[in-house]
């Protein structure tokens, strides 16, 4: 069975762009539009690892990522985080602290615009630690 | 009467509070103390012969109060300073409204110039239902009592101006506060909005050259190469566009705090190690450890000596070297970055810490700001910055020079740094959520 991703991004052509790189290395890609879709799908489709955007309207990444620690998300806490955003990644730590007073233990922090051989190597190495 | 007076006086004004309360309590003890059925003050207004009624005492509506209670020679007299004792008010000529005085029961009034500092700041009317005597050293001591009433009120009337002048710097400091919070949020939006077509527009270019090379020519592929890289330009131009107008709005206030330069300085050369080593450009330091702490803003520091690093990188051959150096001197630190590139012209060599100036206008590279956003970061920790080329020891290459005095206070433009004393805070940290570069 093909690895399963969940990408969270609310803008449709980076959505569109990481589809193609994705699919055509076999993965299978599922997308959230917001965190709200996010967390639900989380749930229903129980990924092998998240792509996650920071800034999303509604509920955002930040949200999304806090979420994932809270019990209720127990089952689904040890799935690896990329966050592939603009946001530079002291920003977002500083921010995430201020908020949580916890610092944010994503797997992988990604600026766009990102290699695509970055992105893949990152997604193989997380997937592959993980099985 | 006199002590009884003064303490009638001390006792209710010391526990008043605000000007009116404080006329109010003047008035009121001032009555009580002298045995009069009530009393008035009345204020020059402005330096004009013209007297305004303030406040009145234990009279009745019907009692015509506010108006001249003097005919005018009198009333010139008064001004001019002389006070007044109309001991029979029902006889004495120079009263006015004598009918509506007999009926309110005031038998005596006397009219005493306030003065004060020199100034005659109006007159403080005593009305009293029966007939009064004063002799000249109790008319003095009335004066006095005046004059106190002038002084309490004056003093009352600065310091209600005072809290009025600083409640509305108050409320300017808040609105000047709002609109640079405003004004970051929407640059960070600006940004934001600004940057997202272009890494959807890259995205693709990227997956066109990845998946469909083979079927583009090779000038195709080449003109795709360069609309990507044209892209990672003008990106790096609004994150640098972005970052100078951080640095001049004030920004970096809620990123201070005390910085050790030991891990600046560690953390930079780290970062240039990554930029360099793939260039195969070799990084060497020498640097005085330990260095002391400050009171900084560690991104910015850290942003500073990697941007001249990174233009080191731009302009130096493989195989050259790059030299970071940093000790502390008296009390200054002074950090350099040195490497052995083509060098500056010696007439651009003054234009470099320019916004927009590029040595070379054609080179595709660098958006011309990042020595100018240095310049800032520098200038906004009280240093100095500045450049040689060729490096006078070697005779080639370029070195730049910045010195930060190590009990540094951050400066920044004068409303902004009003609110230095409010230190970090939460809000405006998190205001930066969605700072893009």
């Amino acid at each position: 069975m093909p690895e399963k991703i969940l990408l969270a991004d609310d803008d449709p052509d980076i959505v569109e762009v990481i589809s193609m790189l994705l699919e055509d290395e076999g993965y299978e890609l599922v997308v959230a539009k917001d965190g709200a879709e996010a967390l639900e799908k989380i749930k229903l489709e129980n990924p092998d690892l998240i792509i996650l955007d920071l800034l999303m309207p509604h509920v955002d990444g930040f949200e999304v990522f806090n979420m994932l620690r809270d019990e209720r998300y127990e089952r689904w806490s040890k799935i690896p985080v990329i966050i592939l955003t603009s946001v530079r990644e002291e920003v977002s730590n500083r921010r995430y602290e201020l908020e949580t007073g916890v610092k944010m233990n994503y797997a992988s922090y990604m600026e766009k615009p990102v290699e695509p051989d970055e992105l893949l190597d990152t997604i193989a190495s997380l997937i592959g630690a993980d099985n | 009467m006199r002590h009884r007076i003064i303490q009638e006086i001390a006792s209710s004004v010391v526990a008043a509070g605000g000007v009116d309360n404080i006329v109010q309590a003047l008035v009121e003890s001032t009555t009580r103390g002298t045995e009069a059925k009530g009393c008035s003050i009345l204020i020059l207004k402005d330096d004009e012969p013209v007297l305004v009624h303030r406040i009145s005492y234990g009279l009745s509506k019907d009692y015509p109060y506010q108006e001249q209670l003097l005919e005018k020679g009198a009333m010139e007299q008064v001004l001019k300073g002389n006070p007044l004792l109309a001991w029979d008010v029902a006889s004495d000529p120079r009263i006015l409204h004598k009918e509506e005085a007999l009926k309110e029961g005031i038998v005596s009034i006397a009219f005493l110039p306030i003065h004060h500092q020199e100034k005659l700041r109006g007159i403080m009317r005593l009305y009293f239902s029966e007939k009064r005597k004063f002799d000249r050293e109790e008319l003095d001591f009335l004066d006095s009592i005046a004059e106190l009433g002038a002084i309490i009120l004056e003093g009352a009337e600065t310091k209600e101006q005072l809290a009025r002048d600083a409640e509305e710097a108050r409320l300017e400091m808040a609105r000047v506060r709002d609109e640079r919070e405003h004004f970051l949020s929407f640059l960070s939006m600006v940004t934001h909005d600004l940057k997202s077509p272009l890494v959807a527009v890259q995205g693709y270019l990227t997956m066109l050259l990845r998946k469909n090379a083979d079927k583009l020519d090779e000038r195709m592929v080449k003109g795709v190469h360069r609309s990507i890289q044209r892209i990672d330009g003008m990106m790096e131009l609004i994150s640098d566009l972005l970052e100078l107008s951080r640095i001049e709005s004030g920004q970096v206030l809620s990123e201070l705090k005390t910085v050790s330069w030991n891990e600046v300085l560690g953390a930079a050369v780290d970062m240039t190690h990554e930029l360099a080593e793939p260039r195969g450009i070799k990084v060497a330091t020498e640097i005085g450890y330990p260095l002391p702490e400050v009171f900084a803003s560690e991104i910015r520091l850290q942003q500073l000596i990697l941007n001249l690093a990174s233009n080191s990188v731009r302009f130096t051959p493989r195989g050259a070297t790059i030299t970071i150096r940093g000790h502390q001197e008296n009390d200054e630190v002074i950090v350099s970055v040195e490497d052995e590139g083509a060098g500056i012209e010696t007439d651009k060599l003054p234009h470099v810490f320019e916004e927009f100036y590029k040595g070379d206008p054609d080179d595709p590279e660098g958006t011309g700001l990042g020595l100018s956003i240095c310049k800032r970061i520098v200038d906004m920790h009280n240093g100095d910055i500045w450049a040689e080329s060729p490096v006078p020891e070697t005779g080639k290459g370029t070195r730049v020079t910045f010195s930060i005095p190590v009990g540094v206070t951050c400066r920044l433009e004068d409303r902004w740094m009003l609110e230095g004393g409010r230190g970090v805070k939460t809000a405006e940290a998190i205001g930066e959520d969605s700072q893009i570069t």
